[in-house]
């Protein structure tokens, strides 16, 4: 209340005690409030941190950058194997996905309610249930491709698991979208293709934003069907670190490979959020 | 610029029919307003002359060519949404520019466009602005700048000033008729708002259920509805059923029957598909029916005599309810006499109806 103006009440109206509260109070409280998402957000990150500060121990004592060089060198070509197949994965996930939204939103599709379900069976299958289905299902087709212990296995094995989520944050900016934007693009004269990546798709980049940052998280760091499906030639980042603990034991250089994994995700989202903005998290821009 | 003619357009969907055989000759720099309450088909008959609904039998036509298989893209219209529908991930200019850079024109000219599409709305220096930056009233501005830049042989307008406030509402369509009629292009305009269908247009259709129950000018519409539907939508009415007893023709070919109603008799204009004993339905507008006296006993020929029920002081009118001897009207007097109604007290009132015209019932 200070600095402000004092105000003159009526006679016989009195001020009930403690009301509006002492700003001493309101401090600590927020304080408090701040003290409580901090310590949480701490605990979260806790673990990642140990690895981070493990890989920067010197075994000679003290700390330095040298496991970092085992990151630079034979681990960059697992980093950039995993970069490879991810980009592919969402490659193929738009692929599918933008063609099957406008299927599910803009046509009536029979048993349309089913397919949805049906689709997203992948998400909740257990990894390992999915590796092993994917396994059986790669020896079936194994007379008319091999994709076991191949690159395109594991990028059908990633796509297979991981379009619904491109599909259903489109499907949701699909359903956002009133038609009459597109109706207004051939109005002005634009071609089904011209309305299509001149309007309807950046109208839907927020959905089709999310779903890149979902497939990225998911396929960069997926380990459980990739043990199931690659071969020797398949080295991902993950199944590198997997393999290195049991080799090299826990060594600095792991930690190292490990933390630096973590660091391209953390970047990767990080980027996301400043180049696209806070919006594409809303989903729309209709909301 | 475009003659446009709609021959025998009907749409179903399923078994519910949304528009049947609409028939129309739309001559060039035409304004023709489609009026009618909201599912009459207004709608949809204008999505068919832009190409976004294909219509179930009967043929479109732009200056003679038949329109039906050619797509929207291809048909070089201008239509104006209900919401503005502007692009939102683009800048006013580039909205305003899309029609031709779809077109592939070259960067200059798209530019000098932009800029004169601006003037034109009174809008320079908006062209950076983003569309969730603009009011109500310049977004509209925008998409009727936008629609106008390609050059459009015809322009189509979906209700564009419904989601406006009433203010603005009446500036803007005052605008709209002011570019169509300097740039001379054949206009059909949807609307469910009269009065905005009376300041604009050169001819109304009226549509009800699907059907077109009138079309005409103005003055036909108001004055000589053709059907009840006519009578009732469009401004206030009264209606007094009763049969024609006699019909006289006038020098000027319009034909006058007398009509009688209960206990009195009225003069009204008869189209010719009426009949000496026809029951008719006789409408009269609140406005068309003067008070000529008060607490008088008049008995003249054409004068009709009732007690006032309630009498409502609107400002520059006045609302009576009379009973006629059972019929209730609606009168609204005007001028300065009206304020010599507001005296308190129950009072016999002499009236006169003028414009009565008849409907077969």
């Amino acid at each position: 209340m200070s600095g402000s103006r004092p105000i003159d009440l009526p006679a016989g109206v009195t001020i009930p005690e403690g009301a509006g509260g002492s700003s001493s109070w309101k401090t600590v409280r927020t304080v408090l409030q701040h003290a409580y998402i901090w310590i949480w957000l701490v605990i979260f990150v806790i673990p990642f941190l140990a690895t981070l500060v493990y890989s920067f121990e010197s075994p000679k004592g003290g700390y330095s950058l040298e496991a970092y060089d085992f990151v630079k060198g034979a681990f960059l070509e697992n980093l950039v194997y995993s970069l490879e197949l991810t980009l592919m994965a969402i490659i193929g996930n738009l692929l599918i996905s933008i063609p099957a939204a406008y299927a599910i939103v803009r046509h009536n599709v029979p048993g349309k309610r089913l397919i949805l379900s049906t689709l997203n069976v992948s998400l909740y299958a257990p990894a390992a249930v999915m590796g092993l289905s994917l396994l059986i299902t790669y020896a079936y087709l194994l007379d008319f491709m091999p994709l076991t212990h191949s690159t395109w296995g594991l990028l059908a094995a990633y796509v297979v698991g991981t379009f619904p989520l491109m599909l259903l944050p489109i499907i949701v900016a699909l359903r956002d979208m009133p038609m009459v934007y597109q109706e207004a693009a051939h109005t002005l004269g634009a071609s089904r293709a011209q309305s299509l990546f001149r309007i309807e798709l950046p109208l839907l980049g927020p959905g089709i934003g999310a779903g890149i940052l979902m497939t990225f998280v998911i396929v960069f760091n997926e380990f459980l069907v990739t043990l199931f499906i690659a071969g020797p030639e398949n080295q991902t980042a993950a199944l590198r670190v997997y393999g290195l603990t049991r080799t090299a034991g826990f060594s600095q250089s792991t930690a190292a490979a490990a933390a630096t994994m973590q660091l391209v995700s953390f970047v990767v989202v990080l980027v996301f959020f400043k180049l696209v903005g806070s919006r594409y998290l809303k989903g729309t821009y209709f909301a | 610029m475009s003659r446009v003619q709609l021959i025998s357009v009907a749409k179903r969907y399923g078994d519910t029919v949304a528009v049947r055989d609409f028939t129309a000759d739309i001559a060039d720099g035409e304004f023709v307003t489609l009026l009618g309450p909201s599912g009459c088909g207004k709608t949809t008959t204008l999505r068919m002359v832009a190409g976004l609904v294909d219509p179930s039998s009967g043929y479109i036509l732009f200056d003679d060519q038949v329109m039906n298989r050619v797509p929207t893209n291809k048909r070089n219209i201008g239509l104006a949404f209900q919401s503005h529908a502007l692009f939102p991930h683009m800048s006013v200019a580039k909205n305003i520019a899309f029609g031709l850079t779809m077109k592939r024109r070259p960067k200059a000219e798209i530019r000098n466009k932009v800029e004169e599409m601006l003037d034109l709305i009174e809008m320079t220096g908006y062209g950076d602005r983003m569309p969730a930056q603009l009011s109500g009233g310049q977004q509209q501005r925008v998409a009727l700048a936008r629609m106008l830049a390609t050059d459009p042989r015809v322009l189509l307008f979906d209700e564009p000033l419904s989601a406006l406030d009433r203010n603005l509402r009446d500036t803007l369509k005052y605008s709209i008729l002011e570019l169509q009629r300097r740039t001379k292009k054949t206009a059909i305009y949807v609307t469910h708002d009269q009065s905005e269908a009376f300041a604009i247009s050169d001819r109304i259709f009226v549509m009800n259920q699907g059907r077109v129950e009138q079309a005409g000018s103005q003055l036909d519409i108001y004055l000589r509805p053709a059907t009840e539907f006519v009578a009732n939508f469009v401004g206030d009415n009264n209606a007094i059923s009763g049969v024609i007893e006699s019909i006289a023709s006038l020098p000027d070919g319009q034909r006058t029957a007398r009509v009688k109603a209960g206990t009195f008799e009225l003069q009204g204009y008869a189209p010719d598909t009426l009949d000496v004993g026809d029951e008719v339905l006789a409408f009269v507008r609140p406005e068309n029916i003067e008070v000529v006296g008060q607490n008088t006993q008049q008995q003249a020929d054409g004068l009709v005599s009732g007690m006032v029920e309630q009498i409502v002081f609107e400002g520059p009118t006045v609302r009576l309810n009379v009973d006629c001897d059972g019929v209730l009207l609606n009168v609204s007097a005007s001028g300065v006499e009206r304020l010599t109604l507001l005296d308190k007290g129950e009072k016999r009132v002499t009236l006169r109806f003028r414009d009565v015209s008849l409907v077969k019932q």
